[in-house]
Protein backbone atom coordinates (compact mmCIF):
# COMPACT_ATOMS: atom_id res chain seq x y z
CA UNK A 1 0.00 0.00 0.00
CA UNK A 2 3.04 2.28 0.49
CA UNK A 3 3.55 2.89 -3.10
CA UNK A 4 -0.04 3.62 -3.41
CA UNK A 5 -0.12 6.11 -0.97
CA UNK A 6 2.88 7.99 -2.50
CA UNK A 7 1.28 7.85 -5.85
CA UNK A 8 -1.60 9.29 -4.41
CA UNK A 9 0.22 12.11 -3.01
CA UNK A 10 1.46 12.86 -6.48
CA UNK A 11 -2.03 13.35 -8.23
CA UNK A 12 -2.19 16.51 -10.06
CA UNK A 13 1.43 16.71 -10.43
CA UNK A 14 3.17 16.46 -14.15
CA UNK A 15 4.67 13.26 -14.45
CA UNK A 16 6.05 11.03 -17.24
CA UNK A 17 5.33 7.42 -17.33
CA UNK A 18 7.68 4.84 -19.53
CA UNK A 19 6.12 1.50 -20.27
CA UNK A 20 7.03 -1.88 -21.51
CA UNK A 21 7.00 -1.61 -24.99
CA UNK A 22 8.87 1.62 -24.73
CA UNK A 23 6.49 4.15 -24.92
CA UNK A 24 6.55 6.62 -23.13
CA UNK A 25 3.82 9.27 -22.32
CA UNK A 26 3.85 12.47 -20.06
CA UNK A 27 -0.02 14.22 -18.37
CA UNK A 28 -0.97 15.29 -15.36
CA UNK A 29 -1.58 12.67 -12.64
CA UNK A 30 -5.34 12.19 -12.70
CA UNK A 31 -5.67 9.35 -10.46
CA UNK A 32 -3.79 5.83 -9.14
CA UNK A 33 -5.12 2.48 -7.84
CA UNK A 34 -4.63 -0.31 -5.58
CA UNK A 35 -2.88 -2.26 -8.10
CA UNK A 36 -1.05 1.17 -9.37
CA UNK A 37 -2.78 1.17 -12.62
CA UNK A 38 -2.61 5.11 -13.79
CA UNK A 39 -4.83 7.70 -15.45
CA UNK A 40 -3.45 10.62 -16.65
CA UNK A 41 -4.87 13.81 -18.76
CA UNK A 42 -3.55 16.10 -20.95
CA UNK A 43 -1.38 13.10 -22.25
CA UNK A 44 1.39 13.81 -24.78
CA UNK A 45 3.56 11.26 -25.79
CA UNK A 46 7.39 11.68 -25.98
CA UNK A 47 8.04 10.85 -29.54
CA UNK A 48 4.97 11.42 -31.49
CA UNK A 49 6.04 11.25 -34.83
CA UNK A 50 6.87 7.47 -33.96
CA UNK A 51 3.57 6.69 -32.31
CA UNK A 52 1.19 8.65 -34.86
CA UNK A 53 -1.97 6.73 -33.57
CA UNK A 54 -1.54 8.51 -30.06
CA UNK A 55 -2.00 11.90 -31.81
CA UNK A 56 -5.77 12.33 -30.52
CA UNK A 57 -5.66 10.57 -27.17
CA UNK A 58 -5.67 13.41 -24.43
CA UNK A 59 -6.41 11.05 -21.46
CA UNK A 60 -5.51 7.71 -21.00
CA UNK A 61 -6.02 4.53 -18.28
CA UNK A 62 -2.68 2.64 -17.89
CA UNK A 63 -2.72 -0.77 -16.45
CA UNK A 64 -0.38 -0.91 -13.99
CA UNK A 65 1.12 -3.91 -15.12
CA UNK A 66 3.05 -2.57 -18.03
CA UNK A 67 4.37 0.07 -16.24
CA UNK A 68 8.14 0.21 -16.20
CA UNK A 69 9.21 3.52 -14.82
CA UNK A 70 7.44 6.44 -13.45
CA UNK A 71 10.46 9.03 -13.50
CA UNK A 72 10.53 11.89 -11.18
CA UNK A 73 12.50 14.84 -10.36
CA UNK A 74 14.80 14.65 -7.28
CA UNK A 75 13.51 18.18 -5.98
CA UNK A 76 10.06 16.80 -5.85
CA UNK A 77 10.45 13.99 -3.98
CA UNK A 78 10.86 13.66 -0.07
CA UNK A 79 13.20 10.24 -0.30
CA UNK A 80 13.54 10.66 3.41
CA UNK A 81 10.13 10.46 4.08
CA UNK A 82 9.67 8.14 1.81
CA UNK A 83 12.38 5.81 3.35
CA UNK A 84 11.55 6.54 6.73
CA UNK A 85 7.61 4.88 5.56
CA UNK A 86 9.57 2.00 3.94
CA UNK A 87 11.60 0.92 6.99
CA UNK A 88 8.10 1.29 9.54
CA UNK A 89 6.18 -0.95 6.86
CA UNK A 90 9.53 -3.26 6.75
CA UNK A 91 9.13 -3.63 10.64
CA UNK A 92 5.68 -4.00 11.24
CA UNK A 93 5.24 -6.84 7.90
CA UNK B 1 -9.27 -0.69 -10.49
CA UNK B 2 -11.11 0.81 -7.78
CA UNK B 3 -14.96 1.17 -7.80
CA UNK B 4 -16.07 3.93 -7.45
CA UNK B 5 -19.01 5.41 -5.37
CA UNK B 6 -21.11 7.99 -6.79
CA UNK B 7 -19.38 10.62 -5.83
CA UNK B 8 -15.68 9.79 -6.30
CA UNK B 9 -16.23 8.45 -10.19
CA UNK B 10 -14.33 11.58 -10.88
CA UNK B 11 -11.26 10.91 -9.24
CA UNK B 12 -10.77 6.85 -9.13
CA UNK B 13 -9.10 5.32 -11.38
CA UNK B 14 -12.61 3.66 -13.07
CA UNK B 15 -12.89 2.97 -16.72
CA UNK B 16 -16.60 3.72 -15.71
CA UNK B 17 -15.86 7.66 -17.45
CA UNK B 18 -14.97 5.63 -20.55
CA UNK B 19 -18.61 4.02 -20.99
CA UNK B 20 -19.81 4.85 -24.22
CA UNK B 21 -17.19 6.82 -25.54
CA UNK B 22 -14.70 5.38 -28.43
CA UNK B 23 -11.22 4.33 -27.52
CA UNK B 24 -8.08 3.49 -28.19
CA UNK B 25 -6.87 0.26 -26.63
CA UNK B 26 -3.04 -0.68 -26.96
CA UNK B 27 -2.16 -4.22 -26.94
CA UNK B 28 0.58 -5.93 -25.51
CA UNK B 29 1.25 -7.29 -29.33
CA UNK B 30 1.39 -4.12 -30.77
CA UNK B 31 -2.27 -4.31 -32.27
CA UNK B 32 -4.26 -0.97 -31.98
CA UNK B 33 -7.92 -1.37 -31.60
CA UNK B 34 -10.79 1.41 -31.56
CA UNK B 35 -14.36 1.02 -30.35
CA UNK B 36 -16.55 2.15 -28.11
CA UNK B 37 -16.36 0.98 -24.38
CA UNK B 38 -19.68 -1.45 -23.76
CA UNK B 39 -18.44 -2.90 -20.60
CA UNK B 40 -15.04 -3.62 -18.05
CA UNK B 41 -14.26 -4.82 -15.14
CA UNK B 42 -11.74 -4.77 -12.41
CA UNK B 43 -8.74 -6.74 -14.25
CA UNK B 44 -9.46 -4.60 -16.97
CA UNK B 45 -10.98 -6.74 -19.37
CA UNK B 46 -12.90 -4.72 -21.56
CA UNK B 47 -16.25 -4.83 -24.42
CA UNK B 48 -15.36 -2.97 -27.25
CA UNK B 49 -18.48 -2.39 -29.28
CA UNK B 50 -17.80 -1.78 -33.35
CA UNK B 51 -14.54 -2.37 -33.16
CA UNK B 52 -11.85 -2.47 -35.78
CA UNK B 53 -8.24 -3.44 -35.65
CA UNK B 54 -5.95 0.00 -37.24
CA UNK B 55 -3.11 -1.34 -38.64
CA UNK B 56 -0.45 1.09 -40.11
CA UNK B 57 2.86 0.57 -41.94
CA UNK B 58 4.77 3.97 -42.28
CA UNK B 59 2.52 6.56 -43.84
CA UNK B 60 -0.08 4.03 -44.66
CA UNK B 61 -2.91 2.81 -42.46
CA UNK B 62 -6.26 0.36 -43.27
CA UNK B 63 -8.82 0.60 -40.81
CA UNK B 64 -10.03 -3.88 -40.43
CA UNK B 65 -13.46 -4.14 -38.98
CA UNK B 66 -13.76 -6.60 -36.10
CA UNK B 67 -17.57 -6.49 -34.91
CA UNK B 68 -17.78 -7.49 -31.15
CA UNK B 69 -14.68 -7.88 -29.18
CA UNK B 70 -13.96 -8.87 -25.73
CA UNK B 71 -10.46 -8.03 -24.77
CA UNK B 72 -8.79 -9.80 -21.39
CA UNK B 73 -7.39 -7.75 -19.34
CA UNK B 74 -3.97 -9.00 -19.74
CA UNK B 75 -3.14 -8.08 -22.52
CA UNK B 76 -4.12 -4.50 -22.54
CA UNK B 77 -1.94 -1.89 -22.04
CA UNK B 78 -3.01 1.65 -22.51
CA UNK B 79 -6.80 2.56 -23.03
CA UNK B 80 -6.99 6.50 -24.46
CA UNK B 81 -9.92 8.17 -24.93
CA UNK B 82 -10.02 9.63 -28.54
CA UNK B 83 -10.71 13.66 -28.42
CA UNK B 84 -13.56 13.70 -31.08
CA UNK B 85 -11.79 17.31 -32.32
CA UNK B 86 -8.83 16.30 -33.30
CA UNK B 87 -7.21 14.43 -36.05
CA UNK B 88 -6.82 10.62 -35.24
CA UNK B 89 -4.07 10.94 -37.51
CA UNK B 90 -1.36 12.58 -39.01
CA UNK B 91 -2.33 14.48 -42.31
CA UNK B 92 0.86 12.69 -43.95
CA UNK B 93 -0.77 8.87 -43.25
CA UNK B 94 -3.04 7.88 -46.46
CA UNK B 95 -5.87 4.90 -46.15
CA UNK B 96 -4.97 1.57 -48.23
CA UNK B 97 -7.16 -1.53 -48.39
CA UNK B 98 -6.95 -4.38 -46.32
CA UNK B 99 -5.65 -6.42 -48.81
CA UNK B 100 -2.76 -3.59 -49.50
CA UNK B 101 -1.72 -3.04 -45.31
CA UNK B 102 -1.68 -7.42 -45.22
CA UNK B 103 0.53 -7.13 -48.23
CA UNK B 104 2.72 -4.54 -46.67
CA UNK B 105 2.64 -5.28 -43.10
CA UNK B 106 3.74 -9.04 -44.46
CA UNK B 107 6.82 -7.72 -46.38
CA UNK B 108 7.49 -5.69 -43.41
CA UNK B 109 7.41 -8.55 -41.16
CA UNK B 110 10.07 -10.52 -43.18
CA UNK B 111 12.24 -7.68 -43.83
CA UNK B 112 12.50 -7.60 -39.37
Amino acid sequence: MLFFSYFKDLVGREVTVELKNDLAIRGTLHSVDQYLNIKLENTRVVDQDKYPHMLSVRNCFIRGSVVRYVPLPPEEVDIELLHDATRREARGG
Amino acid sequence: MSWAGPDDIFLSTSLATYLDKKLLVLLRDGRKLLGLLRSFDQFANVILEGACERVIVGDLYCDIPLGLYVIRGENVVLIGELDLEKEELPSRMNPVSEAEIKRLWKNCKLQK
